[in-house]
């Protein structure tokens, strides 16, 4: 397969990936740009037989991703539905971290869209539990593949991707209770 | 409370069969028992729902596209070609606006000299040579209020250029005259004082005369006064004795 050809077809996985992991849509395409340069130096190394190209590049994809979040430092918000809220949480609620409070309640849920919304709260995940999110209900990896790509065994990722689920959804289920 | 029972299942279990309950992955006696105990449990209930509404929120996140020059930005970092296969329609598009061509190759033409100017040491260089342009300006007494649009026109720079001329001109012409005055007034002066001019005359000859060698004789005239003037401070012509008478004191 020529070079070209693989860049076509995986550029928008990889900067969906990237997209919603960074958050920002400058930034996935830096971060996009960063792995498929990568790949480029580094594709004579890949071996048929140790997995599929899919879960090469996004183990790749997923490593770059860590560095760059390691990099940025961003603060971590929430951990884990069982993980006790810390001094930051308490004093604000993650709901309100979260909300626009340049419009009032009802007027910000009309100018945004849903899926803006849940982007947002996308970002409040700890990178743990987005990470796995994203790759088992945005990009549909079974979840074997997940712990391969995440290094980690089976019944982590399915706890993980349970918790990033739930948390997302109080997160959300927060913001709406404020509004409706 | 992981460890409690409800309809045969235990908490703790519900948790592990929570994932493949909504990948719709569960046998059907499980699922009965697990639908069951959701039912029934005040924490597995909830969780479950929570979790469920979660996967449905991200499930809703449609897939975004690419950038448009994703791909290209891609293969020219990587191969430092471009795909002439997304390059064909762009440049179809480009073709449309022509103002969008212009913009294009005055970035291209101003873009290295725009980078040069953005340089540090270039503000700097620019900015000492503004300060040293305007102190210029400033002794000179040119001042920018003084200068107006008019002064600038046609006509107006070539009433400048005229003016400009005609003064400089006109400052030739008063050198020129003072030197003329100059030179006649010192003819005049020797024709007045023809002795001083006989003695300057020898003293130059008595100077090509020595061929001795000898330094020239230090000449001892004093400009301050002339001949017949009388001496007002002279030494005496025999020094004064001053005799010492000094007593020796025995302690």
């Amino acid at each position: 397969m020529a070079w070209e050809e693989i860049v076509q077809r995986y550029n928008r996985r990889i900067y969906n990936i990237c997209y919603r992991f960074a958050g920002s849509a400058d930034d996935a395409q830096d971060l996009t740009q960063e792995v498929f340069i990568k790949m480029y130096r580094t594709l004579s190394s890949y071996d048929v037989e140790r997995g599929a190209f899919m879960t090469w590049l996004t183990t790749m994809t997923r490593n770059l991703l860590v560095d760059h979040f390691r990099k940025t430092k961003q603060d971590r918000v929430t951990d884990s539905m069982d993980a006790a809220p810390s001094e930051h949480e308490d004093a604000m609620p993650l709901s309100e971290q979260i909300e626009d409070k340049r419009l009032p309640p009802d007027a910000r849920v009309q100018s945004r869209e849903t899926g803006e919304v849940v982007h947002e709260a996308l970002q409040k995940l700890s990178p743990e539990l987005r990470e796995a999110v994203i790759l088992r209900d945005l990009q549909d990896m079974d979840y074997r593949d997940i712990a391969a790509v995440l290094k980690v065994p089976e019944g982590t990722v399915k706890s993980r991707i349970n918790r990033g689920r739930a948390e997302l959804a109080r997160l959300l289920q927060r913001i709406y209770r404020q509004v409706m | 409370m992981p460890g409690e029972t409800h309809n045969g299942m235990q908490c703790n279990e519900f948790e592990t069969l929570l994932f493949d309950a909504l990948d719709q992955k569960l046998a059907e006696g499980q699922r009965e028992r697990f639908r069951a105990h959701a039912r029934v449990c005040g924490k597995c209930g909830p969780m479950f729902a929570e979790v469920e509404a979660g996967q449905h929120w991200l499930k809703s996140l449609a897939e975004v596209e690419s950038p448009a020059n994703l791909v290209n930005e891609i293969l020219a970092a990587t191969t430092g070609i471009q795909s002439y296969r997304l390059q064909a329609p762009a440049a179809a598009e480009h073709r449309a606006s022509l103002g969008e061509r212009i913009r294009e190759w005055a970035d291209s033409l101003f873009a290295p000299v725009w980078g040069t100017v953005r340089q540090p040491r270039f503000a700097m260089s620019f900015g000492m040579a503004f300060f040293s342009l305007s102190v210029a300006l400033s002794v000179a007494g040119v001042k920018p209020s003084d200068i107006k649009s008019a002064d600038l026109s046609r006509s107006g720079l070539r009433r400048t250029y005229y003016t400009t001329t005609a003064r400089v001109v006109k400052y030739y012409e008063n050198i020129r005259l003072v030197y003329e005055i100059e030179s006649k007034v010192q003819e005049i002066k020797k024709v007045t004082r023809p002795d001083e001019r006989k003695q300057e005359k020898e003293r130059e000859r008595n100077h090509k005369n020595n061929t001795s060698g000898d330094p020239e004789p230090r000449q001892e005239r004093n400009y301050s006064r002339d001949e017949n003037q009388p001496v007002l401070a002279s030494g005496p012509q025999n020094p004064l004795a001053v005799s010492v008478t000094t007593t020796r004191r025995d302690v």
